[in-house]
C-alpha cells in the first residue's frame, strides 16, 4: 500500500494524536484520563520523531534514540503523577478536578 | 582538565548522592541536615566561581560550556545556596522529610545546570524534565491542608502538557533541518521559518521555557503553586529556576531571529499580555506569596522584550535582569520566610508593624519591594531601564510604552506592602529575633541591590560578553 509509506500519513496520525491529547486534558474531569491524555501528545511527538526519522533523516538512529528517551522519561513522569493522585486521592478523598478548588483568585 | 568543564554538575551530583545518603537515616536530625547542606552549597558556589571562565564542548557537542552557561551556573548554585540559608527553619515541611527537601532542590538545581550548557534538543528535553519532576514533588511536600495537593497536581499537568507541546515543536525542527543539534539548526532557520512548520515548530518548542518562566498563557499554575508550596520551594521556583528559564529562552527564541516581523510579533504579544495581566490581578491580592506570584508573571513579560529585541544590547539586558531578578525577589522571600516562622501563608496585612519588630527585615524588605517595582537607584530600576531601551532601539515604541505604564500600576500594589509594613501598627507582637547568617545575609543582599544598581557597568559587560556565543 502506498499510503503507508508516505510521510505525510505519519505527520497527520500525530497531528490527530495530539488534538485527541490535548481534547483530553481539556475536558476530561478524572486525573488518570488527564494523565492518559497527556502520554497522548507525548506519543503524537513520538511518532512524528519516528516518521521523520524514517523518510528524512540522513542518520537513522536519531529519530529512534530519541524516542526510546521519550519512552523512560513518559514513564519516569506516569509514576510522579500517578503518586501525586494517590496523595489527592488520600486527602480529598476523590480523583476528579472539581474537588480541588480551594486555590483560586 | 575535563573534570573541570564538567565540574559543577559533577559537584552537585556528590552533593545530591550524600543528601540522599542522609536521607536514608530513620530519625535525621534537622538541624544538623540544614548546616550540612547548606555548607555543601556554599561550596558548590566556590565551585561555580572557580569553573566561571571554563570553555569548551563535551559529550559529542552537545553540552557546550561557555561563559553565558557558566554565569547562569554559578546563578543557579547561589540561588540553592541562599534558598538553603533560610532553611534553617523549615516549618512546612514534616521533619522526617527535610532530607528529601534538600535533595530534590539539588537534583533541581543539577537538571537546570545541565539546561543551561545544553545544545542539543534531546539534551534540552531530558535536563528539563529532571529539573521540572524534581519541583513536582517538592510542592506536594508541604505539611498541614489540602491545598498543597492541589498545587502539585495543577502544576505537574500544566507542566506535562507544557512540556508535551514543547516535544511535538520539537520534533517538527528536528523534521524541518534533520538534525538536533542547535548549531546546524541555526544557519538553516531563515528559510525554514517562511514555512508555517518552522513558525510552529519553534513556538510549540518555546512554550515548555514560557511556562517555567510562567508567561502567558502557560501562567495559570504560578498563583496556585506559589501559595500551595511550602515558603522555602516556592523560593526557589521564583528565583532560581525563573534565572534557568530566562537561559534557555534566549537559547531558542534565537533559534527564530532571523524570522523577523511574524516571530517578534507573536513575543511581542505574549510580552503585553503577560505584564498587563500580572500587574491588574496582582491589585487585588491579599496573600503576599500570591500577589507575588502574579508580579513574576509580570516581570516575566519585562523579560521577554529584551528577549524579541534580538540584539546583542537586549539579550544582555535580559540576562542582567534575570540576575537582579534573582537577588531582589530572594529579599522578599527572605523576609516572608522570616515573618513567617511557623511555615504559613502570609497575608500582606500581616505585615503590619514590621517596622517596630525589626528595623533590617523591613529595610531589606523595602530595597526588595522597591528593586522588583523599579525604582532608582536599584538593581530593578537599571535591569527596566536596560531593557526598555533595547526594545526602544529595535523601534518597539508602543511596547515601552505599555511597559512604563505597566511599571507605574505595579507601583500601588508593591507600595501596599511597604504601607503595611510601616504605617499599620502590629500591636502586641513580639519583635522578630535574627540569627547572625541571616543578618548577615540581610546586609549582604540590601548592599547588592543598591551597588549592583550603581555600578551596573561589571555585570552588563559580563553579560554582553556572554550573550555573544548565543546570537
Amino acid at each position: 500500500m502506498l499510503v503507508f509509506n508516505q510521510l505525510q500519513t505519519y505527520l497527520y496520525l500525530a497531528l490527530i494524536l495530539f488534538a485527541i491529547g490535548l481534547y483530553g486534558v481539556l475536558a476530561r474531569r478524572n486525573l488518570i484520563a488527564i494523565l492518559i491524555s497527556v502520554e497522548l501528545i507525548l506519543n503524537a511527538a513520538m511518532i512524528n520523531f519516528m516518521a521523520f526519522n524514517r523518510f528524512l533523516a540522513p542518520h537513522p538512529a536519531v529519530g529512534q534514540i530519541i524516542a526510546l528517551f521519550i519512552m523512560a522519561v513518559a514513564a519516569a513522569e506516569a509514576a510522579i503523577a500517578l503518586s501525586i493522585i494517590i496523595a489527592v486521592y488520600r486527602k480529598l478523598k476523590a480523583i476528579n478536578v472539581e474537588q480541588a478548588t480551594e486555590l483560586r483568585g | 582538565m575535563d573534570m573541570l568543564l564538567f565540574g559543577p554538575e559533577l559537584y552537585f551530583l556528590l552533593v545530591a548522592l550524600v543528601l540522599f545518603c542522609l536521607s536514608l537515616k530513620r530519625q535525621p536530625h534537622p538541624r544538623a541536615v540544614n548546616t550540612i547542606a547548606a555548607t555543601l552549597a556554599g561550596l558548590g558556589v566556590l565551585v561555580a566561581l572557580v569553573c566561571l571562565f571554563q570553555r569548551g564542548d563535551l559529550f559529542f557537542q552537545a553540552y557546550r560550556v561557555d561563559l553565558f552557561s557558566q554565569i547562569f551556573k554559578f546563578a543557579l548554585a547561589l540561588g540553592l545556596f541562599l534558598v538553603f540559608m533560610i532553611s534553617r527553619n523549615l516549618a512546612g515541611i514534616e521533619e522526617r522529610l527535610h532530607p528529601e527537601f534538600y535533595l530534590f532542590l539539588t537534583t533541581c538545581t543539577l537538571g537546570m545546570m545541565m539546561l543551561v550548557s545544553s545544545v542539543e534538543l534531546l539534551t534540552i528535553y531530558v535536563s528539563l524534565e529532571l529539573s521540572s519532576y524534581s519541583l513536582y514533588i517538592l510542592v506536594p511536600l508541604r505539611r498541614g491542608d489540602d491545598i498543597d495537593v492541589e498545587a502539585g497536581i495543577k502544576y505537574l499537568f500544566i507542566g506535562a502538557v507544557s512540556s508535551g507541546f514543547m516535544l511535538f515543536g520539537l520534533s517538527y525542527i528536528f523534521g524541518a533541518t534533520h538534525s538536533t543539534y542547535l548549531v546546524d539548526i541555526i544557519p538553516r532557520m531563515p528559510q525554514l521559518l517562511a514555512s508555517p512548520i518552522g513558525l510552529v515548530g519553534v513556538l510549540l518548542a518555546l512554550a515548555g521555557f514560557l511556562f517555567k518562566l510562567s508567561v502567558f498563557p502557560f501562567h495559570f499554575w504560578a498563583p496556585d503553586v506559589y501559595q500551595g508550596g511550602a515558603n522555602q520551594v516556592v523560593t526557589f521556583i521564583a528565583t532560581a529556576s525563573k534565572a534557568a528559564a530566562v537561559a534557555l529562552v534566549l537559547r531558542i527564541a534565537a533559534l527564530g531571529a532571523s524570522a523577523g516581523y511574524s516571530f517578534a510579533q507573536t513575543l511581542v504579544i505574549l510580552s503585553i499580555v503577560s505584564m498587563t495581566l500580572g500587574n491588574l490581578v496582582a491589585i487585588i491580592q491579599k496573600d503576599l506569596k500570591r500577589m507575588l506570584a502574579y508580579s513574576s508573571i509580570a516581570h516575566a513579560g519585562y523579560i521577554l522584550m529584551g528577549v524579541l529585541a534580538f540584539s546583542e544590547a537586549g539579550y544582555a539586558s535580559a540576562v542582567y535582569y534575570a540576575l537582579a531578578y534573582l537577588i531582589m525577589n530572594f529579599t522578599v522571600f527572605m523576609v516572608l520566610n522570616e515573618v513567617a516562622t511557623d511555615g504559613r501563608d502570609l497575608k500582606i496585612a500581616e505585615l503590619a508593624g514590621l517596622y517596630h519588630r525589626s528595623p533590617l527585615l523591613t529595610l531589606s524588605l523595602i530595597l526588595g519591594i522597591f528593586a522588583l517595582a523599579g525604582v532608582p537607584p536599584s538593581i530593578g530600576f537599571t535591569g527596566k531601564l536596560l531593557l526598555f531601551t533595547s526594545a526602544m532601539n529595535q523601534g518597539y515604541f508602543f511596547l515601552v510604552l505599555i511597559g512604563a505604564v505597566n511599571g507605574t500600576i505595579s507601583l500601588y500594589y508593591y507600595l501596599k506592602v511597604v504601607y503595611a509594613a510601616y504605617f499599620l501598627s502590629g500591636e502586641g507582637l513580639p519583635p522578630i529575633r535574627l540569627s547572625w547568617p541571616t543578618r548577615l545575609l540581610n546586609y549582604g543582599l540590601c548592599v547588592s541591590i543598591i551597588g549592583f544598581g550603581v555600578f551596573p557597568n561589571f555585570i552588563v559587560e559580563l553579560a554582553r560578553t556572554a550573550v555573544r556565543a548565543v546570537l
